[in-house]
């Protein structure tokens, strides 16, 4: 194991707090940046999230090239809101719309490849109650600072918010202590490292997202680490201390399904790399149980695994984008 | 001498279009909890974030206010304030985060005062937009110790120390749009606190009950004669006591404040409360107080002050009635000290003090087009007597 990784690869956002020096080193390196901020139901959220992230990072430092929103069918106002304050808003049934349709955020995130045309995209969930351009900032300063690392990750404090004006001082990141802390550490014991690997918030260079399938549900922070590391190393990859994270409650019955979605792109994952071998089909069903009118009945959801291959296997992607003398992706 | 009125669509265009900017500032400082003596974290922000700005001078003075100067470039010119103070209501471990739509933004304190301080923390950007320059010095301060028990300890202090002339002053409050303040009324605000001791708590018959005593009090004060003229008013705006429903209660508060058009008046009253107290004190034998928590002088610029004057003429122009209240905030200490000086609103909003406090944030346009307009107006003289 490779432990020497989480000293040279993490990182605080203070680091990176000169944003003047980030702006210079994009500039030179003849960069764009794309925001990508994915949403389903966010109209609490959305509008704070662009309009710290517009003033700090595009009025004030030119940092950012792009904001955009992928939408998966918000049917609050979402989308409006989102578009009132001037960023571009995709609803993603309507990007590729020739391909079948997937609902889930790793379908936001693959199709945001195509609408985007940053050198560098970076991702940010949308439900963040306490957004700070720190959460761009820290994310992009490792990879615009140095020449080595093309993929950063968050990690943080995750109080939570329990209801009105509550905040539960420790808390989240429950799934990745009680299922992937638990996979990596008897499988991948290098990737234990990652302090918060199913952090929503993640930045890269196009070359690479554009050569990694994407999970179109809770698989596609652990499909995303797993892949990155197989192709391109753990030496690539860095993560960032953004302090604290204030988010949305989930109740236990929603982990235990998103665990469900995380253990099985994990197994697929192994056996893709022949780590493993599973000798039986695995379902697609979660089953739990509740209690109704003093009689337990299950409840069986549906949790298929879709993945999108990697974008630059789409002919579509192919056309539409194009490669310079200095390896960075334009659109035509 | 119609520039400023003239330019008024120019600011109130430009202003929008960075609206994001004035919103962020909002939020970034507005979410930092500020409790009257707990003001620390948010006045750090500030000066940060005035720095970030290109604010010539920032500094936390001794006494905690959070101070940005813009430096002018008449050397001779007297020094103008623009204050919004920087305490609020809300307790520390109240969530703070804040919500934003396309057209409002609401959370703990911001229609009192975090959007105003924000849009403090935004001018430096703003006359830059508007390619502004003033001869005066444009002092940005948001003074600590403002509210309640602070008794506007912060701007009284900074006002001692300013080393300089002052021209005048410009006090912002996030709502309501349209106000226009140039008065405020003398006014002492207090407490009585009623306990009944450990050795009366043990259960014997005829206990007294803090909550009936505090009652007593209430039908005593509001015995008391106030004269219309000089127009005078005790309100009593605050009420707790008690344990349960089943428990006779052992303590019990209120607080009022008296308000009047003459120091006299409310030093008088303040006195025969004091009477009261004392009375009901020996009848009741329990352990009632009466504290003053803050008072302050009846101040006032003329009506037909050039100053008033052109506020007025501002919100008309940006057709907006202006609603002329008196007004007990760091308006009162720079009158009480010679300076000129208003109140103004930026914004409207709904539930000042309570949970789901919001504002507006398209009249906040109109309110904030009043600053520029209101300063290039006195550093050209025109609110000069």
């Amino acid at each position: 194991m490779n432990e020497k990784w989480i000293d040279t690869n993490t990182f605080h956002h203070s680091e990176f707090k000169d944003i003047g020096r980030l702006v210079a080193a994009k500039n030179e390196k003849n960069l764009s940046i794309s925001l990508c901020l994915p949403t389903l139901n966010e109209e609490r959220t959305i509008a704070k999230e662009i309009v710290i992230m517009k003033s700090e990072l595009m009025t004030r430092y030119p940092l950012l090239d792009e904001i955009v929103v992928i939408d998966s069918g918000s049917t609050d106002d979402t989308r409006k809101i989102a578009r009132s304050y001037g960023v571009t808003v995709y609803q993603a049934d309507d990007i590729l719309p020739q391909m079948e349709k997937f609902k889930g955020k790793g379908e936001n995130l693959w199709k945001a490849l195509y609408v985007t045309r940053g050198d560098i995209i970076i991702y940010i969930d949308a439900d963040i109650k306490n957004i700070h351009h720190r959460f761009a900032y820290g994310l992009l300063g490792p990879l615009l600072l140095g020449d080595r690392i093309r993929f950063t990750k968050a990690f943080y404090d995750r109080p939570i918010a329990i209801g009105q004006n509550k905040l539960r001082p420790t808390g989240g990141g429950r799934v990745t202590e009680l299922v992937t802390r638990p996979l990596f550490s008897m499988f991948m014991p290098d990737m234990t490292q990652f302090l918060q690997p199913l952090s929503g918030e993640y930045a890269g260079y196009r070359s690479i997202f554009e050569k990694i399938p994407f999970h179109i549900g809770y698989g596609v922070e652990t499909g995303m680490l797993i892949d990155i590391h197989r192709k391109w190393g753990l030496d690539v990859m860095a993560q960032v201390d953004l302090d604290r994270r204030v988010h949305k409650n989930q109740d236990t019955k929603a982990l235990g399904r998103m665990a469900f979605v995380i253990i099985k792109t994990f197994l697929n994952r192994m056996e893709t790399l022949e780590r493993m071998r599973i000798q039986q089909q695995i379902h697609d069903e979660m089953i739990q149980y509740q209690l109704v009118r003093e009689r337990l009945k299950p409840e069986n959801y549906l949790l298929e695994q879709h993945e999108r291959p990697p974008m630059i296997e789409i002919p579509e992607y192919r056309q539409k984008f194009t490669r310079t003398a200095a390896g960075a992706k334009v659109p035509l | 001498m119609e520039d400023y009125l003239n330019a008024l669509p120019t600011f109130v265009h430009q202003i929008r279009k960075i609206r994001e900017i004035i919103i962020s500032n909002i939020v970034l400082v507005g979410q930092i909890p500020a409790p009257t003596f707990q003001e620390r974290r948010r006045a750090e922000c500030l000066v940060e974030r005035l720095s970030e700005f290109n604010t010539d001078e920032c500094v936390i003075d001794d006494y905690g206010n959070p101070v940005g100067v813009l430096r002018g470039t008449g050397k001779e010119k007297g020094a103008i304030f623009i204050v919004a103070h920087l305490d609020t209501f809300s307790k520390l471990e109240a969530d703070h985060h804040y919500e934003v739509t396309d057209k409002i933004i609401s959370g703990v304190g911001v229609s009192d005062n975090s959007a105003a301080v924000g849009v403090l923390a935004s001018l430096p950007e703003i006359f830059k937009q508007l390619d502004l320059t003033f001869e005066s010095d444009i002092v940005l301060v948001a003074p600590v110790q403002s509210l309640g028990k602070g008794n506007l300890r912060g701007i009284r202090r900074l006002l001692r120390a300013w080393p300089g002339p002052i021209r005048g002053a410009i006090c912002l409050e996030s709502v309501e749009l349209g106000r226009l303040n140039y008065y405020s009324s003398a006014m002492i605000r207090g407490v009585i606190n009623c306990s009944i001791a450990a050795e009366k708590q043990l259960g014997r018959h005829h206990t007294p009950n803090a909550i009936l005593v505090i009652n007593e009090v209430i039908n005593a004060i509001l015995g008391l004669r106030l004269p219309q003229k000089p127009r005078t008013q005790i309100v009593i705006g605050k009420i707790s006591g008690g344990f349960n429903h089943g428990k006779i209660a052992y303590d019990a508060m209120i607080g009022f404040e008296i308000r009047s058009d003459s120091d006299e008046m409310v030093r008088e009253l303040y006195s025969d409360i004091h009477d009261i107290v004392d009375g009901i004190n020996k009848s009741f034998a329990v352990e009632i107080k009466l504290d003053r928590i803050s008072n302050l002088n009846a101040t006032l610029l003329q009506h037909n002050h050039p100053l008033v004057k052109c506020a007025s003429r501002i919100l008309r122009r940006l057709e907006v009635e202006a609603v002329c209240d008196p007004s007990e905030t760091a308006l009162s200490i720079f009158l009480q000290n010679g300076i000129p000086s208003i109140t103004i609103g930026l914004t409207l909003g709904e539930n000042f003090h309570q949970d789901g406090a919001m504002i507006e944030i398209e009249p906040m346009v109109k309110g904030i087009a009043q600053i520029p307009a209101l300063l290039m107006a006195m550093d050209k003289g025109a609110c000069d007597e």
